[in-house]
Parts: C-alpha cells; sequence; structure tokens
C-alpha cells in the first residue's frame, strides 16, 4: 500500500530503497521554503541498522504489512535463532545480524514477537526487559560503599552485564535487552 | 491539545528567564533600542511556505481580520526606516505549521535584532559575542545546589565561527558540485541520480530535502557554532543579493545539527522588495495558505529610505535549551500547549 510519508507513523515498516525498515520516530518539519518534510528515523529488519531519512510529507512511501507472531524460542546456532509457533509448529530462522546482540539475553522457552513478511521471518521485538539469573558475581567487599559503583556479573545465558555491588549469585536482575543495562532485582 | 502543568521544570525555567534576562543586559549594553511590539497585525509580509494564525477583531457590527505576527521584522523594519538606529525585540511570534515537536512549538519566543550600517558577517561578530556572554555569565553562578551545571558537558567553543559557504557544504556532505547546485536542470538531475523522488516537486522542494537530510546533521559538530551562509537567490526572502546574481548574503548558524538562527543584510531595494513579495503572494495562494493581506506600508517605509543594515532571528527557547543542555524546548517550561 502506497502512502503519503507525511501520514507515516512510528511502528510502521516501509520498503525503502529494496530493503525492510520500521519507522522508530517520525516528525514534521517544515523549512524556511519548500515543502513540509517528514523527518522519520529507520531501522533495517535485517540488518539492525539505524538510519535517518528525509521524505517531503507528500512523497509516496510503500508501507509493507509486517505480522508479528508471538512464538517460542529455541535454539541458536552460529547464524540463526530458531523460534517456533506454537499453532502450527513451524518453525523459523531469524537472522543473528538482524537483532543486535539481543540473543545474549534469550533464554530457551522464552516468548516473543516474531516479525513476519509473507512468512518469512525478518527480525524479533525486542522485550522491555528480560529477567534472567545471576551465575558468577564477585562478592562485594565490605566498606566499598560508594553508591553506583558497579561490579561485572555473569547471567545465565552466559551475558555479562554491570551491576550493583549488592548482587549476589542466585539473584534475579532485571535487564533492558537493547542496551544490556541493569533497571533492577526481582524482589524475592 | 490540552494546558499541562509541568512545575518539576521550574529550576530549567529560572534559568531561561536568566538567559533572556542576559539578552537584554547584552543588547542594552551595547545601545540597542528594545521596542515592544504588537503580536496581531492586520497585514503581513508574504512568506510562501509559512502558514498564520488568523483570527477576527469584532465589535458590535463591525469585523476586520487580524493574524498573529510570525515574525516581527514588518514592525522593526518600518522602524528603520524612520531612522531609529539599531533596536531589537525580544517576544513571542507565532507559526502555524507542525505538530510541537521537540525543537518546535506553533508560539515561542523570538529574539530579533538589527544594525544599522553593517552587512550579515558583522551580525555574526554580534552574535558570537552574545553566546560568550551568556556562556560567561552563567558559569558565575554557578550554583552548589545544582548537580549538573550548565554548560558542564557542552565541548562547545564559541570563541570562532566554523564557517561554510552553501555551495561549499553542498560539495563537502552531498557531493553535489556549484555547477549543480544553482542549475534547477542539473540539481533535479543529479538528486534523482542520488535517489530523490524528483518528478512533481519544485527546486526549493527538493533542495531544502537534500539540505535537511545531507548538510544540516553534520552543522556545529566540530566543537564550535558552524556558520553556513549565501544561500540560492530562490531561498533570499527579505535579504540583498550578492554581486555573483546567483546568491543571498544570508546565513543561518547552528550548534549540534539545530539551527538556532537566521540572518541577512537586508534588501534596501523596494522595487525589488515589491516584486519579491508578489510573487511569494502567489505561491501562498497557489500552495492554499490562509490568503492574509500584504503589508504595503512596508514597501513604503523601504521607499521612504531604508538604511543598509542587518539583523538576526534567534530561536531563544532552543539557544536556552542548547545552554542547559537540554534535549527538548519542554523541557524549559511550566506550563505547555501539548
Amino acid at each position: 500500500m502506497r502512502i503519503n510519508a507525511g501520514n507515516l507513523k512510528k511502528g510502521d515498516f516501509i520498503h525503502y530503497q529494496n530493503e525492510i525498515w520500521q519507522v522508530q520516530k517520525a516528525e514534521f518539519y517544515s523549512p524556511g521554503k519548500g515543502s513540509a518534510l517528514m523527518k522519520t528515523k529507520l531501522w533495517n529488519v535485517k540488518s539492525g541498522k539505524n538510519i535517518d531519512v528525509t521524505f517531503k510529507s507528500v512523497e509516496e512511501v510503500e508501507v509493507v504489512d509486517v505480522e508479528s507472531r508471538l512464538m517460542t524460542f529455541l535454539y541458536k546456532d552460529n547464524e540463526n535463532l530458531y523460534f517456533m509457533d506454537e499453532k502450527t509448529f513451524n518453525q523459523y530462522p531469524v537472522l543473528l545480524s538482524s537483532v543486535s546482540g539481543l540473543e545474549k539475553y534469550l533464554k530457551e522457552g522464552d516468548k516473543l514477537y516474531v516479525y513476519l513478511y509473507d512468512e518469512r521471518p525478518l527480525s524479533v521485538r525486542a522485550p522491555l526487559s528480560v529477567r534472567l539469573k545471576v551465575v558468577e558475581a564477585e562478592e562485594a567487599v565490605k566498606g566499598d560503599t560508594v553508591s553506583g559503583a558497579k561490579k561485572p556479573v555473569k547471567l545465565e545465558t552466559g551475558a555479562v552485564i554491570m551491576a550493583p555491588l549488592f548482587i549476589k549469585v542466585g539473584d534475579v536482575v532485571i535487564v533492558n535487552p537493547e542496551t544490556g543495562e541493569y533497571t533492577g532485582r526481582e524482589g524475592k | 491539545m490540552k494546558i499541562v502543568t509541568k512545575a518539576e521544570n521550574l529550576d530549567n525555567h529560572k534559568k531561561y528567564i536568566f538567559i533572556l534576562q542576559l539578552i537584554d543586559d547584552f543588547l542594552q549594553k551595547k545601545d540597542y533600542q528594545k521596542i515592544d511590539l504588537p503580536v496581531l497585525s492586520p497585514a503581513l509580509i508574504p512568506e510562501s511556505y509559512l502558514e498564520v494564525f488568523e483570527t477576527e477583531f469584532k465589535f458590535l457590527d463591525k469585523k476586520e481580520k487580524l493574524y498573529l505576527t510570525p515574525s516581527p521584522e514588518l514592525f522593526l523594519k518600518r522602524l528603520l526606516a524612520y531612522k531609529i538606529g539599531n533596536c531589537y525585540y525580544l517576544g513571542k511570534s507565532f507559526r502555524n505549521s507542525d505538530p510541537p515537536s521537540s525543537l518546535h512549538s506553533f508560539e515561542f519566543t523570538m529574539l530579533e535584532f538589527y544594525k544599522t550600517g553593517v552587512n550579515y558577517m558583522e551580525i555574526a561578530d554580534e552574535v558570537l559575542e552574545l553566546l560568550n556572554y551568556i556562556k560567561y555569565q552563567i558559569s558565575k553562578i554557578k550554583n552548589t545546589n545544582q548537580k549538573s551545571n550548565i554548560f558542564e558537558n557542552q565541548k562547545i567553543s564559541f570563541n570562532k565561527w566554523e564557517k561554510i559557504s552553501v555551495a561549499e557544504a553542498f560539495e563537502k556532505y552531498a557531493g553535489i558540485f556549484e555547477k549543480e547546485l544553482f542549475d534547477h536542470q542539473l540539481f533535479l538531475q543529479k538528486a534523482r541520480k542520488k535517489g530523490y523522488q524528483v518528478d512533481k516537486f519544485s527546486y526549493e522542494d527538493i533542495w531544502s530535502q537534500i539540505y535537511v537530510q545531507e548538510i544540516e546533521p553534520h552543522l556545529g559538530k566540530n566543537g564550535y557554532p558552524t556558520l553556513i551562509y549565501d544561500y540560492p537567490k530562490e531561498f533570499a526572502a527579505l535579504a540583498k543579493l550578492n554581486s555573483d546574481g546567483q546568491t543571498a548574503q544570508r546565513f543561518e548558524f547552528y550548534i549540534n545539527g539545530v539551527e538556532l538562527g537566521d540572518c541577512y543584510t537586508e534588501l534596501s531595494d523596494w522595487k525589488e522588495q515589491k516584486d519579491r513579495f508578489i510573487k511569494e503572494y502567489l505561491e501562498r495562494k497557489q500552495n492554499k495558505k490562509i490568503n492574509h493581506p500584504i503589508d504595503k506600508g512596508f514597501i513604503k517605509a523601504l521607499k521612504y529610505g531604508f538604511p543598509e543594515s542587518a539583523g538576526i532571528a534567534i530561536g531563544v527557547e532552543r539557544l536556552a535549551a542548547v545552554f542547559l543542555n537540554l534535549n527538548s524546548i519542554n523541557e524549559l517550561k511550566v506550563i505547555n500547549i501539548e
């Protein structure tokens, strides 16, 4: 479906330069002269790359119908992450390159939305947060009370993140999988 | 839209108010006369792409259309023609175009100042001094209560401009050569080759698109504010043309990719101004903009004898956001319409 770029909104998928992109940000902008523009930030569903593109607001862009379907994460190899649609039991490989590091925070059995275009998997929608168990962490040294100080801890998926000094082995921490940032600890 | 109260922004707002004071201090020390002006006017300068707010005065059976001024230019330049000398306005202006965003609001605070007997580059020197003055005064009031101090994280110096002409910028950042930049046909051909949708669009449309996409993101990012100057005559507005006949004496300045001000050497030739007004007026009609009357008194004022002068318009909220290290002008506001 072709629409004017002025109608684009966050979350839309479009065809641009023979690839599929998701609109991350879309803002109107009127230059001093010349027709109104639509400044967008686009995310490439394959490479995970972000680019800024300025469209004329009345310029036509091709919006594509991308479906997001809840699936279960099965396993990964060197190239792909494998997901299963629980209704059909069909398996879908998603290129590792398209998830920009998200794989470090995924556990077998996690449920995520997979983006599909014409039944072809494009990418995965990163969850806002994941909860993972700490498997390795140095003991906090007594008296080390500098607020905001952090230490590296290893999570059950193998990822290493920076967490506050009070985090211990066995704690479940909450992590933003897009940035790898510690955002909290699960209450016991 | 709704009225949003944001008392939590009071601290930023106080600093913003302080910056307004600093601007007054600086200009008054330099003998600029502050002028208070109407924001409702029965006629405006026609600008082809700029939409305005329209309202109506009603008294008994009398009705008259009025328009919120998109800039104080029409008033200040009349006064210049009456030889009042260096002057400025610091107050609200209104533009009825884009939805509000982090850098834009339909109602905003504008500083516009004019100096006689100078050209645009001399205004640039004045602006740099103003920026340094604000930075210095702010650094003096460092308050221990304030966590992140104004400007602490800004790695920008106001000791000089990074100056680049529009033609140099298009070559450097977009690979478009001077010959192609000013020739409409060559320019559109080049744009098509670069992958832009060109059909049914004007030179101005495509030029602006490439400017925003490929030039602006680089400006004001090398440790100094960038002054980009000499725009094609199609973007001259009320600026005087250079002797090359294809560029206007106009500059804009940027910090961190954000446009903060627009300056030009004022066009004083009333005949040429009249021709440009008519052209802009017709373009407004074609673009289906609100059909406001042209301010004919402005042309009369030019005829009366307009002094050599240059002036600049600066978006004060944007400027304050830069000094306060904020991502959005909305963080300056305690009451906002959203």
